[in-house]
C-alpha cells in the first residue's frame, strides 16, 4: 500500500526530472545557438569592415594617383629588353664572384698544429697509455670542423676540467715538450709554457679522457686566460 | 461565468422543497465545477505555452535574422578583381524645417559656416519654408556629418543610403560607365548590365570584366601624355586580346569621373572608342591587301603596280605622301603607304568583293559589344563605285570606329577569324563570341612580315619597341569639313599587333586634331604623334601580360624584304 503510494511518488518526480533534464538540454542548445548567431554576426560585421577598409585603401592608393608620384618622384620606367635575363645562368654570369676574406677560418683549423697534433700523439700516448691512440686517432678530423665556430671558448672551458690533463704545445718542439712536461703535469708547472705557444684558434679535441699526452696537445690552442681558471679548478 | 450567479441566490419560498434544494445544490455544484474546470483550463493552457515557449521558442536575445551583405547595386571588378565599381552606404544630410526647435537664425549662421555652398539667407529660407524636407548634402564627409551631429538640432536628419563609388576614379570611366543619382545604370557597363547589377539574385557576384586595371592606367596615362603634348581635342585606344575578343583597355579622352558624372562635359561622356566614327585612313591599306591577297588579285608581295606622282580616276585625284613615281611592288606600297598603290590594288579587287570582305569583319554594322553606346559607320552605301571602292582602299570614305579597327586587326592576325569583342573576362563562366573565318591562315601569316617591314623600315618607325616585334600601320586622314576635307585638322591613328611572331595582343590608338610641334618638324601626321604612344605603351603593358622582349627573334621577314626596292 505504502509502497504503492511512493510509487506515484517517485513517478511524478521522475516525470518531473526528466522535463527538467529536456528542459536544460533545450536551454542548452539554444544558448549555443544564440553565440553562434553572435560569432556569425561578427564575422559579418567583420566582412562589412574588411570591404570598407578594402573600399578605403583601393581608392587612396589608387592607380591614377601612383602614377602621378612616379611621374613625379619615383620616375621608375618600364624596363628595356636588354634588362630581361635568360635565366638564372645567364643572371649569374653577369654578376662576379665575390672576393673571399682573407682569414678563413677552415686554413687556420687545418694548419699544423693538429696535424702535428695527430702525428705526436702516438707517441705521447705511447709514453703515456697505450689504450689512447684509437680514442684519439677518429675524433681529430671532426675536432678540426669543430673548432671552427667561435663556440671554440664555451667548450675549451667544460673540456679540459673534466679531462684534467695539462696540455702540451702542439708545435713542432711538442715532442721534446711533452716529455718533460709529463712528469710535471701533477705539479701543473706547464702554464707558463701552453701560453707561449698555443694557438688561439687551434682546435680542442672532443674525448681523450686517457689520451692524457695527446689530447691536451689540441686543448692547448684555447685561450690562455681561460686555461688558468681550469688550472686554478682542476689543481 | 457570471450568467450562473442569479440562480444562485435562490429564493427561500422556493427552497422550502427539499426535492427542490437538493436539485438546486446538484445544480450549483455542477456549475461551479464547470466554472472551474474553465479556470484551470485556462491555466493549463497558459502554462503549456509557456513550456512550449521554453522548450522551441527563440531566446529573448535573438537579432532578426543575419547581417545581409548582398550590396545594394552588384560590383564591377577587373579581370585580376579589383574594384572598378562598388556600392558603400554614404551619409546624407538632410533638413527638416517642421523639425527644428533651436533659433532659425544661429542655425542658418550655422550651416552656412559648415556648408558654404549655400548663404546663411538661403539657409533661413529653407528653414522658415513650410517644406517637409529638404537635401543638404549626400555623399557628404564623416567629419561633416561628426560637425552637423554635434550641433544637436533635430531637425537636422542624419541617414546612410547606399552610394555608387568608383574607387578607380576616371580609370576605364567610359567602359564603366556611370549611374544617376538613383542608381540606374547611364552608360557603359552599369548600363549594360543594369538588369543583372539591380537582380537581388545575381547582384551578389561581381561583374568580371576582361579589363585590365593596370593595362588601362599605362594606356590611358600614355594617350593622356600625348593628347596634351599634341594639344589634341580628343584621343582614344583600344587593346584586344586577337585570340578571344576581350578588351583589356579602352579609353575615350578627355577623361571622365564617373562619380561626379554630371559635372563632366558632353564631350568628356562621349565614347570615341565605340560611339565615335573616324575615318581612319590607311590602317585600312592592311585590310585591302590582304582582300586581295585572298581573293588572288594580289599572289605575292613583289607584285609591281605603276605608281604615278597622282592617280586620275574619274573627277578625283589621287596623291600620296612619298611619292614614287615608279613602278612599285605590294611590299613597297604598304612600306611608304602609298594611296595609288593601295587604290590600284581596291579596284581590281572590286566593289562586291571589298563589301563583302567588309561585312564579314563587321565594318558595316554597328560594333559588336556589350555597350550600349554604339555608333553606326558611314560607308558609301549605294554609291559603291569604283572611285569609292578606291578611296575605301586606303581608308577614306568610310567612317568606323576605333573599335572596329581593333576587331578588324584581331581578324587579321588570329589566323583570320573575326570574333566579337567583349567586355566579360573569358574563363568557364563566360566563352568568347562565336566566330566566322574571313581571311585564310595564310593571308593572315604573310601578313605579319608586310606589316612588321611597315615598323621597321617605313612609316611607323616610331612605334617600334625594341624587343617585343611590333607590327602596324599609321594612318592619317584629313577630317571632313563642310564642303570637303579640311587640311590641318586631321585624325591620326596607329593599329598595330605585337608579338609579330606570334601575335597575341592588337592596339589601336587615335588622336583627334592634333597639332604639329618642334620635335615633329611640323608634321601632323600618324608616324609623328600616334606611332609613339604605342611604343611606349607595349614597352610598359608588355612585360605585364607576358610577353618577353627578344631582340633575336622576328617574323620571317623573307616574305618581304626581297621585294623592297634600295633607293640608295
Amino acid at each position: 500500500m505504502s509502497a504503492r503510494g511512493f510509487g506515484s511518488v517517485i513517478w511524478a518526480g521522475a516525470v518531473a526530472g526528466a522535463a527538467l533534464g529536456f528542459y536544460l538540454v533545450s536551454l542548452n542548445v539554444a544558448s549555443e545557438r544564440a553565440e553562434l548567431e553572435q560569432v556569425e554576426t561578427k564575422i559579418a560585421l567583420a566582412q562589412r569592415d574588411i570591404r570598407l577598409l578594402q573600399t578605403e585603401i583601393g581608392t587612396r592608393g589608387r592607380l591614377a594617383q601612383l602614377e602621378r608620384w612616379n611621374v613625379k618622384f619615383i620616375r621608375l620606367s618600364a624596363p628595356t629588353a636588354d634588362q630581361f635575363v635568360e635565366g638564372g645562368f645567364q643572371l649569374a654570369t653577369m654578376v662576379t664572384p665575390h672576393k673571399k676574406p682573407a682569414i678563413e677560418a677552415p686554413v687556420v683549423l687545418a694548419s699544423a698544429p693538429v696535424e702535428q697534433a695527430i702525428s705526436s700523439r702516438p707517441k705521447l700516448t705511447g709514453d703515456a697509455d697505450g689504450p689512447a691512440v684509437p680514442a684519439t686517432a677518429p675524433k681529430s678530423a671532426s675536432d678540426m670542423m669543430y673548432v671552427a665556430s667561435y663556440g671554440v671558448s664555451s667548450k675549451a672551458i667544460t673540456r679540459p676540467s673534466s679531462v684534467k690533463p695539462q696540455p702540451i704545445k702542439p708545435t713542432a718542439t711538442a715532442p721534446a715538450n711533452t716529455v718533460a712536461d709529463k712528469p710535471q703535469k701533477p705539479a701543473a708547472a706547464t702554464k707558463p709554457a701552453k701560453t707561449a705557444t698555443a694557438d688561439p684558434l687551434a682546435p680542442l679535441p672532443t674525448a681523450k679522457p686517457k689520451a692524457k699526452g695527446g689530447a691536451p696537445t689540441a686543448s692547448a690552442g684555447a685561450a690562455t686566460p681561460k686555461r688558468t681558471h681550469k688550472d686554478s679548478d682542476s689543481d | 461565468m457570471n450568467a450562473p450567479t442569479p440562480a444562485l441566490v435562490a429564493r427561500p419560498e422556493r427552497l422550502r422543497l427539499v426535492g427542490q434544494r437538493r436539485q438546486i445544490l446538484a445544480l450549483m455544484h455542477q456549475r461551479l465545477m464547470f466554472g472551474m474546470l474553465l479556470f484551470a483550463g485556462i491555466i493549463a493552457i497558459i502554462c503549456l505555452r509557456l513550456i512550449w515557449l521554453a522548450a522551441f521558442g527563440d531566446h529573448a536575445g535573438r537579432k532578426g535574422g543575419a547581417l545581409d551583405l548582398t550590396p545594394e547595386r552588384g560590383d564591377i571588378v577587373d579581370r585580376e578583381g579589383h574594384a572598378l565599381a562598388r556600392t558603400i552606404d554614404a551619409w546624407i544630410i538632410g533638413l527638416q524645417p517642421a523639425k527644428v526647435i533651436g533659433n532659425k537664425l544661429d542655425l542658418a549662421r550655422k550651416l552656412a559656416q559648415l556648408m558654404p555652398e549655400k548663404d546663411e539667407a538661403q539657409y533661413l529660407a529653407m528653414l522658415r519654408s513650410g517644406r517637409s524636407f529638404y537635401y543638404l548634402r549626400r555623399r557628404a564627409s564623416p567629419s561633416l556629418v561628426a560637425a552637423i551631429n554635434s550641433l544637436g538640432e533635430p531637425g537636422l536628419a542624419l541617414q546612410r543610403e547606399p552610394d555608387r563609388l568608383y574607387p578607380q576614379l576616371s580609370l576605364a570611366a567610359h567602359v564603366v560607365g556611370y549611374t544617376d543619382i538613383d542608381g540606374k545604370g547611364n552608360a557603359g557597363i552599369e548600363r549594360a548590365f543594369d538588369e543583372q547589377l539591380r537582380d537581388p539574385a545575381r547582384r551578389g557576384q561581381p561583374i568580371v570584366t576582361s579589363v585590365s586595371s593596370r593595362v588601362q592606367q599605362a594606356l590611358e596615362h600614355e594617350l593622356d601624355a600625348a593628347k596634351t603634348h599634341f594639344s589634341a581635342i580628343g584621343a582614344a585606344g583600344v587593346i584586344m586580346n586577337i585570340h578571344t575578343g576581350e578588351i583589356l583597355a579602352m579609353t575615350s579622352l578627355p577623361q571622365l569621373n564617373p562619380n561626379a558624372a554630371g559635372q563632366g562635359t558632353p564631350e568628356a561622356r562621349f565614347n570615341r572608342a565605340t560611339l565615335g566614327v573616324y575615318e581612319l585612313g590607311s590602317t585600312f591599306k592592311p585590310f585591302t591587301v590582304a582582300m586581295a591577297m585572298d581573293a588572288g588579285v594580289v599572289k605575292s608581295f613583289g607584285q609591281m603596280y605603276p605608281c604615278p606622282k597622282s592617280l586620275r580616276v574619274g573627277n578625283r585625284s589621287i596623291s600620296d605622301t612619298h611619292p614614287f613615281g615608279r613602278a612599285c611592288s605590294v611590299a613597297e606600297i604598304m612600306k611608304e603607304s602609298s594611296n595609288i598603290g593601295t587604290a590600284q590594288i581596291a579596284d581590281q579587287l572590286g566593289p562586291t568583293r571589298q563589301k563583302e570582305f567588309l561585312r564579314k569583319m563587321g565594318f558595316l554594322d554597328k560594333v559588336e559589344i556589350e555597350l550600349k553606346e554604339r555608333g553606326r559607320t558611314l560607308t558609301p552605301g549605294n554609291q559603291w563605285n569604283q572611285v569609292e571602292t578606291m578611296t575605301v582602299g586606303y581608308g577614306h570614305g568610310i567612317a568606323v570606329t576605333p573599335l572596329h579597327l581593333a576587331t578588324g586587326y584581331a581578324t587579321l592576325f588570329n589566323g583570320g577569324i573575326y570574333r566579337p569583342a567583349t567586355l566579360l573576362k573569358v574563363d568557364k563562366n563566360h566563352a568568347p563570341g562565336k566566330g566566322h573565318r574571313v581571311f585564310t591562315e595564310e593571308t593572315s601569316y604573310k601578313m605579319r612580315s608586310l606589316l612588321r617591314l611597315v615598323v621597321t623600315e617605313g612609316t611607323g618607325k616610331k612605334a617600334d619597341a625594341p624587343g617585343y616585334r611590333v607590327g602596324g600601320k599609321t594612318g592619317t586622314a584629313n577630317k571632313p569639313v563642310a564642303g570637303g576635307y579640311s587640311n590641318t585638322r586631321v585624325v591620326t591613328s596607329f593599329a598595330g599587333v605585337f608579338p609579330m611572331d606570334e601575335p597575341r595582343y592588337v592596339m589601336v590608338v587615335m588622336l583627334d586634331e592634333p597639332q604639329p610641334t618642334k620635335e615633329t618638324y611640323g608634321f601632323r601626321t600618324a608616324g609623328w604623334n600616334a606611332a609613339p604612344i604605342f611604343s611606349k605603351t607595349v614597352s610598359r603593358i608588355a612585360p605585364m601580360l607576358g610577353v618577353r622582349p627578344d631582340k633575336n627573334r622576328e617574323p620571317n621577314m623573307a616574305e618581304v624584304l626581297p621585294f623592297v626596292h634600295e633607293d640608295k
